[in-house]
Parts: C-alpha cells; structure tokens; sequence
C-alpha cells in the first residue's frame, strides 16, 4: 500500500479535528510510506499523518517542494510535527520552513528524534489530543528510551 | 482533597491478542486519560503505561499477566478503566 500525499489531503480535510499532524521525511519513498503506515495502526485514524519520501525524480533523496506539500496537508489546525531520517532531510525541512512566513512557520517543529521510535512516540501522543510542545517532546524523549 | 490513593490489579491479555500495535496505542491512549502515575509490569519488565515505547517494550504476548498500578487521585478508575479495556481487547 502506497501513502500519497493526495491522499492524506482527503483524509485529514475528513477527519479535520485539529489534532496535532505529522510529516515524515525520508530519503526512501518506501521507508515514508512504510512507516507512515506503522504509525497510523498504532495512533489510530484521527492523527494526520503524511509521508514525503524520496527526491524529485522519483530516486533516493529529499525534496523541499515535496516536505513543503506535506507539511501543509498534514497540519489541520494545531501544526505538525517534522521526523527526519539522515542529513539532508534536515535541509530539505528547513529551505521547506523558510518558504513560509514565520506565523505560518510557528506551527511546526522539526523534531530532534529517531525517525521510527520518534514518529511512533509522536503519532500516539498526538492522538490523545496534546499540543504541539508535547507531540515534539514525545518524538524526542524517544532519543532516552532503551530499545533492549 | 482526599488523600491519593494507590492501586493494583492484574489482568490476562486474550490469547490471541499481543499488547502491539493498535492495542498498544488504545492502551497508552486510555492511561494518557488519566491524572494518576500508572505502571504496567509484564516478563519482569516494567514500563510508564502513558509511554507507548515503553509499553511496546514489555513485549507482552497473547495470555500474558499484565500488572497495572496507579497513584493519584484517580487510580482507581484508572487501574478498572485500563483493565477493563485489556480484558476486553480483540
């Protein structure tokens, strides 16, 4: 299964309950989509969660125009959380943050947290209704959480 | 303001029913519903029942005995609330 950003844009402008979103970027279309998969089994369906994997042309890379789409589809009224995988996904966040006035800008958080721990940590928070703050603090507590 | 209370109980998962994924969350998101400081202790592990890493890191299988302790003012709806839910898991 597949997670386009069309389709997030029907789902969230259904479910519209300005619960906290979230975007997850990564180099690999699949690993986006994947787990954007993961985390809407665990959080549940009321959570906007938007996958934007992979380069411009379809190849292994990041895309700012693609993070820029996502992050407005996936904020439905109470921001959006940004999970990041390596290195450039970072850039391609920030060149996507710079293109928006700074209110508009204000709503999300690039947060500083694993990508799969993060983005499940963030997906289940989110949906128990919490802010902002607390959806990004959720993502990043997960960098102190012992796997084994 | 009566004094916070401290409870225990200790509830069976359904057998065919693993605390993962989708009932981890419905778990993590009824405790979350809660003011009281709630523990879940399963395998010898023990995990912040609001936390849904932790939760998942019990690694509690089908017809595992789950542990669930609350202090605060309502623990004792919270330990019912989140048996209640665990028993009734599917």
């Amino acid at each position: 299964m597949v997670f386009d950003i069309v389709e997030y844009e029907a789902m969230t402008s259904e479910t519209g309950n300005g619960v906290v979103g979230l975007v997850i970027v990564s180099h690999s279309a699949a690993i986006a989509s994947g787990l954007a998969e993961l985390v809407a089994q665990v959080a549940g369906p009321d959570v906007p969660i938007v996958a934007a994997g992979g380069g411009p042309d379809g190849t292994l890379g990041t895309d700012g125009g693609r993070v820029l789409a996502a992050m407005h589809a996936a904020d439905v009224g109470s921001g959006a959380v940004i999970l990041v995988d390596l290195g450039s996904s970072v850039l391609s966040v920030r060149a996507a943050l710079a293109e928006l006035p700074v209110d508009v800008a204000a709503g999300f958080v690039l947060a500083d947290a694993p990508l799969v721990e993060g983005a499940v940590a963030a997906g289940v928070t989110a949906s128990t209704g919490a802010s902002l703050a607390e959806v990004a603090g959720a993502a990043e507590e997960a960098r102190g959480i012992a796997k084994l | 303001m009566g004094s916070p209370s401290s409870e225990l109980t200790v509830v069976r998962l359904p057998e065919a029913v693993a605390l993962h994924a989708r009932p981890a969350g419905a778990f993590v998101r009824a405790a979350a519903a809660f003011d009281a400081t709630i523990e879940v202790r399963a395998n010898g592990r023990q995990a912040n029942a609001k936390s849904i890493l932790e939760v998942l890191g019990l690694g509690a299988d089908g017809g595992t005995e789950l542990a669930i302790s609350a202090s605060g003012d309502d623990a004792a709806a919270a330990v019912a609330g989140l048996a209640e839910l665990v028993a009734g898991l599917a």
